[in-house]
């Protein structure tokens, strides 16, 4: 075991030595800034379209909600359309007839 | 510190040419370091590239220059084994030995004189790739930062954020396991 673990201990010292570092080539910086430009290209990509995304949603939300709110709206409108004094009297038309007693309208 | 905490902080403000000289002063190191964490030297600029990609993206993270070095190697241990980790999934680490196997038969066979040294450190290089394909990603790292690259147990602290005890363990069982795989390989090199 122990002999093993010396033959172990000698390979990762051979392995350091057979694996030198070794310095990039020519086209190592030019790349590394093409990937970083591109990287903030697709950041950037990524929040236009997120912000894109977005507008079209308000708007989709906005005509959805005109759809719907407009025409009651505008039902409500008629549905008021006379003077309070128009509206009382047509909700309160028969009370004239009730108060009166039976008979009596001469 | 291979450079100055001034030039550091310069390219942390977003100093592009910074930046640039922080990664010339790493990049041998850092290369070599993945080669030897990978053992694939075609990949190891990618991997590299990759390296100082997320370093450039993530330096405003960075809390003191005081701790870039560490920073640095916690970066490229990251990258490192996620390229390991898509290695072992694409099943290409064969692959990888055969393409050294190819190249030392076409030598052969052109009747180049290969150096004797240099047919020996392949041979070495073949057998620890052999040998840390055998283990975890994980173990291989650690074993690949602590017994070839000779990080000390405190570096290893930083870069792995975790306690010396923690970690002493966690090496003592990377160790029996890549001891585990060498006798059962028994490869002819080594000492």
């Amino acid at each position: 075991m122990d002999r093993m673990k010396d033959r172990l201990d000698a390979l990762w010292v051979e392995y350091r030595e057979a694996t030198p570092d070794t310095d990039a080539g020519p086209n190592f910086m030019p790349q590394l800034w093409q990937k970083i430009e591109a990287r903030r290209v697709e950041t950037t990509s990524v929040f236009r379209r997120l912000a894109q995304i977005c507008v079209m949603a308000t708007i989709a939300l906005a005509l959805v909600i005109s759809a719907v709110l407009i025409p009651r709206s505008n039902y409500e409108e008629v549905f008021y359309s006379g003077t309070y004094v128009d509206i009382l009297a047509a909700e309160h038309s028969n009370d004239y007839v009730e108060a009166l007693p039976a008979g009596d309208y001469r | 510190m291979l450079v100055d905490f001034e030039l550091i902080e310069r390219a942390r403000s977003g100093d592009d040419s910074a930046f640039n000289q922080v990664v010339q002063a790493y990049r041998k190191r850092i290369l070599g370091t993945i080669a030897r964490l990978i053992g694939r030297p075609e990949d190891v600029e990618d991997v590299g590239q990759e390296v100082f990609l997320r370093l450039y993206y993530s330096l405003d993270q960075l809390r003191t220059a005081e701790v870039f070095e560490p920073w640095l190697y916690r970066l490229t241990v990251n990258a490192a084994y996620d390229y390991l980790r898509k290695q072992r999934r694409r099943h290409e680490s064969r692959m990888s030995d055969l393409s050294e196997q190819q190249v030392m038969m076409a030598d052969a066979a052109a009747g180049g004189k290969r150096d004797v040294e240099e047919t020996r450190r392949t041979k070495i290089r073949e057998t620890v790739h052999d040998l840390l394909g055998k283990i975890s990603e994980e173990d291989r790292i650690l074993l690949t930062l602590k017994e070839v690259e000779g990080l000390s147990l405190k570096e290893l602290e930083k870069i792995y954020r975790v306690n010396e005890n923690a970690l002493k363990v966690r090496l003592f069982r990377a160790r029996q396991r890549v001891l585990k795989a060498y006798e059962a390989g028994e490869p002819e090199v080594g000492g």
